[in-house]
């Protein structure tokens, strides 16, 4: 691990409005920057963002390099890249933090291709540890085939690079007291960045409801609930706990839920203070979308399930019966 | 006319057997052996979307894959779509490859191929899921690149217009050939094979190409390529509670709901 | 000797299995239950080349074999048996057709039954008894250039829908087979009779009154009928209705097993109890028996052997896997309790399914009959 590199969150702004994950990776940042003793950068993209930056050393960031122009006011790939990129190669951070959205996905293999560089997908987590007795930063990233997760190390090559999942870490606390630079930079945005590829509309449609990564309350069911038929008892046991509906990718598959609902490493992260499952069995693939949750309730009719190694509670039983119990015995209360 | 399509597709284990996938003690390997294998299922979908492409401006569909032999299932179930040819890359130079090292025995294997005009992948994959071999090998044979398509529109000969998939909403995107598309479930239905066109994959051509056979230096593939590696396979440890209710069904029950309430979740 | 598949019958299956799983699957409760013939699925089958794989690709045909054939029945019916066995009876006249007939009916009729477009019956039985066709009462008599056809066929799976019907009559002291159109005057389909199984396949008798058929309509030489029907039935009708049997055994073996494995009894599953171990292992062995006897006999028919040399093998894979099958089926009905006697968990309905294959293609006892005739001889 070199010794002074900066740890740098690359902010994620939509329509000037700064992207929740990039409020968890600076908690994650600010961690890591002070078991290192390295100082936690942000970088920018973006057109009038300047609030925005603002934000970001409000949730931590002791610098933020501002890149601001009006042909980036949206995410634009060959730009957003080639100017990340090379601003990473100006200043040599060590450690680059991209939130795993729908834009990160795509933006983070982009850059650390051009750096030739380590990237590690949608990790949980990312700690200074031991391999063979050196210091390392250590990926860990969910395995799938039963309950495995692997550590992955970036062991030469600079910047190290990892995407992680929204949902998955603490935000960090905003403190306007916290004082930072903002460097503004200006970007060398050129025609040729736009000649290939050019982003032409960007249509953001606000779901309705609340959205599911900021529920109290997640109640999710799994193929199980076939037995009933329908999910309309997940609705009412979610709705009894002040929750929001989910389901998993059998679920989706039946139509029970559409995929903006659906949990898992492909789907949905959550850490709600409840995390209800139903008549899900557990796969790895699953689970490691609600692992953050506090306290997690399972109910399912095979007692061998692996769900219930992943609860703090579990009830084996005909989900036919358990449910519509679970339901009258919480209304006595309402 | 005639579009020289290239299709990217990986064999993983089949999802409904994940929980049989074992850990070997030894290496800290996964055991993948006697576990069924497919085509990723995206991969399907970027097959698929290929296929119609051909069907329409004419042209031909190499199907390629990095992995071990018996990946060449994988690729003749790709020609009993309707795959032209298959590109098998099989040595052991290229095993233990992290998604860059992937990502150049790929640009490699293309670059031997020659010219092409568009490139299909499959979003992610259902065992690492990463979704970023695909940006990557774009990124090497710099030509523009999306993730997440679920439509494309043709334009004029060169130009395609792509809606893809933003998590409250989706983006449209204009690119000019040749591309790399990324495609999800979203995008298409894949078609079945047919007798016949099972029968006419003992017919179609399957190339299978060593390291030295496309080219690529040592350091730039398998583990050497490779900037990230494994530093271990653990067990999950949850640090859940695991309680148990016991009892019929009501006081199975019962005892959650208190439960809950102790432990202040509700 | 290499038991494997090969990578082209490895891939067949793989498909069938998608294509049963993803298109029959979902609709086979609500087909069941409608008991109307399935067109939209036949077509689908058609395209998919599945139907004319016995046939010529001269005529339409995808011509991969009877293993194929096989393989293809087995997949379907383990999902959904109607399917399988209309694989089997669509198939007869096609057989027949391409084995008997000359080229001028080979090319007005295949093509559009191999895409499935159009679909076909084949008549044998009357009610004088299917097991004693010489006795049978239909007659074709040759006047001028025509045929005039009298008669009744029963229990005829499948000639309501069809637009073309393969049937066999006496004409003298011979044997004719036929081809009639639906539309000819004289046709006329009449009662349909209730089956406890395979509903969705109409099972109807028919009546030939003063038919007038072409000399054209002739299937092969005139004499030459019973052998045509026979050949036929024995080489298409049996080795389908052993490859349904395979299916629905099958298929019942599979969701018990998966339900014993998740029925909590005990507080286990009632997989770890030895009398339904006992039960699922006959039925794992029965199966992988039948299957072997209805490869090697479907395999030995792509060598080129005839329905006259494998007369036993013929009979003894469809005696074996119809038994089996029943037999699976009523052990799945048991190990599944109540929810084995509910049509949503499927095995009530491939029992039913299962019982209409004892008289498929020839009775269990006629199948006796002609292994015990031949290995006595």
């Amino acid at each position: 691990m070199s010794n002074s590199g900066e740890i740098w969150v690359i902010g994620e702004q939509r329509q000037g409005k700064l992207e929740e994950v990039s409020l968890e990776l600076l908690s994650k940042g600010a961690t890591l920057s002070q078991r290192m003793g390295v100082t936690l950068s942000s970088v920018l993209l973006g057109e009038e963002v300047e609030e925005v930056a603002r934000e970001l050393v409000f949730h931590g960031a002791e610098k933020v390099y501002l890149l601001e122009d009006a042909r980036l006011r949206y995410y634009q790939s060959e730009a957003y890249a080639r100017l990340l990129a090379g601003i990473i190669k100006e200043h040599e951070p060590q450690i680059i933090l991209i939130g795993a959205t729908g834009i990160g996905k795509e933006l983070a293999p982009k850059v650390a291709a051009k750096l030739r560089t380590g990237l590690t997908a949608h990790c949980i987590d990312l700690y200074v540890g031991e391999v063979d007795a050196a210091p390392h930063l250590i990926h860990v990233v969910p395995g799938w085939g039963g309950n495995l997760v692997m550590h992955i190390i970036c062991p030469q090559r600079r910047p190290q690079v990892v995407t992680v999942k929204p949902g998955v870490l603490p935000k960090a606390v905003r403190d306007e007291n916290r004082k930072g630079k903002i460097i503004r930079v200006k970007p060398d945005v050129r025609d040729e960045d736009f000649r290939r590829i050019e982003t032409v509309e960007v249509v953001e449609e606000p779901s309705q409801g609340k959205s599911l990564e900021s529920a109290d309350v997640v109640v999710c069911g799994g193929w199980g609930m076939n037995a009933l038929g329908d999910f309309s008892r997940v609705q009412e046991l979610a709705d009894i706990l002040g929750g929001v509906v989910a389901g998993t990718r059998p679920a989706m598959d039946k139509g029970w839920v559409d995929e903006a609902r659906m949990i898992g490493q492909s789907g949905r992260t959550v850490s709600p203070g409840l995390f209800v499952s139903l008549g899900a069995s557990g796969a790895m693939h699953y689970t490691t979308g609600f692992m953050g949750s506090k306290v997690v309730l399972a109910v399912d009719q095979n007692p061998q399930a692996p769900i219930f190694q992943m609860a703090d509670i579990g009830i084996v039983g005909d989900l036919r019966e358990v449910i519509p119990c679970l339901i009258e015995e919480l209304k006595k209360d309402a | 006319m005639g579009l020289e399509i290239l299709v990217c597709i990986k064999q993983v284990p089949h999802p409904d057997h994940f929980s049989e996938i074992r850990l070997d003690a030894g290496s800290g390997r996964i055991i993948r052996e006697g576990i069924p294998a497919i085509i990723n299922p995206l991969d399907r979908n970027a097959l698929e979307e290929g296929l119609r492409v051909k069907e329409r401006f004419s042209g031909r569909v190499t199907v390629i894959s990095m992995g071990p032999p018996q990946a060449q299932k994988a690729l003749e179930e790709a020609l009993a779509m309707g795959a032209d040819r298959g590109i098998l890359l099989c040595d052991e130079a290229f095993a233990g490859a992290d998604t860059l090292a992937t990502a150049n025995a790929l640009f490699y294997a293309i670059r031997r191929l020659g010219k092409f005009d568009l490139i299909y992948c499959g979003n992610e994959t259902v065992d690492s899921g990463t979704a970023q071999v695909g940006p990557q090998l774009a990124e090497l044979l710099d030509i523009p690149q999306v993730s997440g398509v679920q439509e494309v529109t043709f334009g004029d000969e060169k130009t395609l217009e792509v809606k893809r998939a933003l998590e409250h909403g989706y983006m449209k995107v204009r690119l000019k050939l040749p591309a790399l598309l990324c495609v999800t479930r979203d995008i298409n239905k894949p078609r079945l094979s047919t007798v016949q066109s099972i029968m006419e994959v003992a017919r179609k051509e399957m190339i299978i190409w060593k390291a030295k056979d496309i080219g690529a230096p040592p350091e730039s593939i398998g583990l050497k390529g490779s900037p990230t590696c494994a530093a271990g396979v653990y067990e999950h440890k949850a640090g859940r509670r695991r309680e148990m209710m016991q009892g019929s069904a009501e006081e199975k029950v019962r005892k959650a709901v208190a439960r809950l309430k102790e432990l202040g979740a509700i | 000797m290499d038991f494997n598949l090969s990578r082209e019958h490895e891939m067949l299956r793989d498909m069938v299995k998608e294509f049963a799983n993803s298109e029959l699957a979902p609709r086979a409760l609500e087909l069941d239950n409608k008991g109307e013939f399935f067109w939209e699925q036949v077509r689908r089958s058609g395209r998919l080349g599945l139907i004319g794989v016995i046939n010529s690709k001269e005529y339409g045909g995808t011509a991969m074999g009877h293993l194929a054939r096989m393989i293809i029945i087995e997949e379907m019916s383990r999902v959904y048996p109607p399917m399988g066995f209309f694989h089997q009876t669509g198939n007869l006249l096609m057989y027949a057709i391409e084995t008997f007939g000359n080229d001028k009916q080979k090319k007005k009729y295949l093509p559009a039954l191999c895409k499935g477009e159009k679909v076909s019956a084949f008549a044998l039985t009357e009610a004088s008894g299917g097991s004693d066709p010489a006795n049978m009462q239909t007659e074709a008599t040759l006047k001028g250039n025509d045929y005039v056809v009298n008669g009744r066929k029963s229990w005829i799976t499948g000639v309501d829908p069809s637009d073309v019907v393969g049937f066999v009559a006496k004409t003298g002291d011979k044997f004719g087979a036929f081809i009639v159109e639906k539309g000819t005057p004289g046709l006329e389909v009449t009662r349909r009779e209730e089956t406890i199984g395979l509903r969705s396949l109409p099972v109807n008798e028919f009546a030939l009154t003063n038919c007038r058929l072409p000399k054209e309509n002739l299937i092969g030489e005139e004499g030459r009928g019973l052998v045509c029907a026979l050949t036929t039935i024995a080489t298409i009708g049996r080795t389908g209705a052993a490859g349904v049997a395979l299916g629905i055994a099958r298929g019942c073996y599979e969701i018990a097993l998966k339900f014993a494995k998740e029925r909590v009894l005990y507080g286990k599953p009632i997989a770890v109890l030895q009398a339904i171990q006992f039960m699922l292992a006959d039925m794992n062995v029965e199966i992988e028996a039948a299957r072997w006897l209805c490869y090697s006999t479907a395999w030995q028919l792509d060598q080129g052997k005839t329905s006259r040399d494998l007369a036993v093998d013929i009979a003894r894979c469809k005696l074996y896997a119809v038994d089996v099958a029943n037999r699976c089926a009523y052990k799945a009905v048991d190990i599944m309790g109540a929810y084995g006697l509910s049509p949503e968990y499927r095995v009530i309905g491939l029992l039913r399914d299962a019982l209409e294959l004892g008289v498929a293609a020839g009775s269990q006892e006629v199948m006796k009959i002609t292994i015990g005739a031949t290995i006595t001889r």
